[in-house]
């Protein structure tokens, strides 16, 4: 235990180094080399971070994908946030380029309805059964976030903002779907599966 | 460590021989090689490909990275330096977005792959995003030191970000997984710049 606390530690180390090269780099470098001024970069980054964290039903939806994937356990737990936003690029490229897709937002509800309900009755489909169906509904998020990308200020800083936020939201979902290992866990995950379903319900008669 | 007094004669030496007159390096436009080793760190379409890379470097295994550490920052030092000569390539900034996406695919698929493809991928895209950084340089002074600069800064991220890698690997099995999520991500936000890029009309 200790070893491994000491390796983490000479870890931070090497970042605390970085941190201050980057320091010094910045006090010495001349103002004439400085293309990129930050102020887009901060900005874009921020609505791309902000945005899947506003839309309630996106965040459903992203906790349920996390949540399913632990539940299922290896080799789900990483693929499902491996394919997920490789299909999501596709769906977000159609936005980018202004193509169409109908019922975007009863897409997103129908995700959390559906992924929810996987969590909350236990299901256990084929690996290759929930790539497939949480690749589908990744198409819808990825639109929805793609639409808003040229308008950005920076749409990289706005890609990698919604890229980290979507993988947080993940990481949540997983780190909650791992209380499952133990049997009164288990039951709490199955409730918050139930919930996330009732809450893409609640958002597919809005939509 | 025997080898610690011999390098630090010649630094006594330096320090002794060091005049007023160098006093202040940026005045000596010695400030280019800072703004070379500055400008990779100030937009993310620079830093996310040594991000990427030095993951993969440590996805690959000490050997491989150690190769990659001398491969990448030269291939960045001949990019950066040939920005000023070569004429103006505009296919440069989408072809680096392509970079992201077959990085990140390399990352998300974990395969161990020859380490000569390894290298000629680290050497290729050095020399694409170091022509990418290269154009920022100040015109009118010696591009060399920027060059320098940029190289200078390619070789210590991507050494920091492979050992961090190659060192919580070493410890646990999520670092594995964590660095394939992010690679599926770092090509999912190449796929989108590409498709921004080829957007029609303004942008």
């Amino acid at each position: 235990m200790s070893t491994r606390v000491r390796r983490l530690q000479i870890g931070f180390d090497g970042q605390g180094g970085m941190i201050r090269l980057i320091a010094a780099a910045t006090v010495l470098a001349p103002g004439a080399a400085l293309a990129h001024t930050g102020e887009g970069v901060v900005g874009g980054f921020l609505s791309g971070f902000i945005h899947p964290i506003l839309g309630f039903d996106h965040v459903v939806a992203m906790i349920a994908v996390g949540l399913w994937g632990a539940f299922l356990g290896q080799p789900a737990i990483w693929l499902l946030p491996v394919v997920f936003p490789l299909v999501m690029a596709f769906g977000g490229l159609a936005g980018v380029l202004g193509v169409p897709l109908p019922g975007v937002e009863a897409g997103i509800a129908l995700s959390a309805l559906a992924l929810g309900a996987m969590v909350a009755l236990a299901v256990r489909p084929p690996l290759w059964v929930a790539a497939i169906l949480v690749g589908a509904f990744a198409i819808f998020h990825g639109h929805a976030h793609g639409t808003e990308l040229p308008a950005a200020a920076s749409p990289l800083a706005y890609g990698v903002g919604f890229v980290v936020a979507t993988g947080l939201l993940h990481l949540s979902g997983i780190a909650l779907g791992l209380l499952a290992r133990w049997p009164v866990g288990l039951r709490a995950v199955r409730v918050g599966g139930g919930l996330i379903a009732c809450a893409g319900l609640f958002f597919l008669i809005g939509a | 460590v025997p080898g610690r007094p011999r390098l630090l004669a010649p630094a006594l030496a330096g320090l002794a021989w060091a005049g007023p007159a160098h006093a202040h390096a940026l005045s000596n436009r010695f400030g280019d090689f800072y703004g070379g080793m500055l400008h990779p760190l100030t937009a993310l379409e620079h830093a996310l490909p040594i991000v990427a890379l030095g993951l993969l470097a440590g996805q690959e295994g000490a050997r491989a990275a150690r190769w990659l550490l001398l491969a990448f920052p030269l291939a960045l030092l001949v990019g950066a330096g040939l920005a000023s000569v070569l004429p103006p390539m505009p296919w440069i900034r989408p072809f680096n977005h392509l970079s992201f996406v077959v990085l990140g695919l390399l990352l998300a698929a974990a395969w161990r792959m020859p380490l000569v493809l390894l290298v000629g991928l680290g050497a290729l895209f050095g020399l694409t995003h170091g022509y990418d950084n290269g154009l920022a340089a100040s015109p009118g002074s010696p591009s060399y030191l920027y060059a320098l600069g940029v190289a200078a800064l390619g070789a210590v991220a991507l050494a920091l970000v492979s050992a961090t890698a190659l060192a919580l690997s070493a410890t646990a099995d999520w670092p594995r997984t964590a660095v394939r999520i992010a690679g599926s991500w770092i090509a999912a936000i190449g796929i989108m710049m590409i498709g921004l890029a080829s957007r029609p009309g303004p942008s």
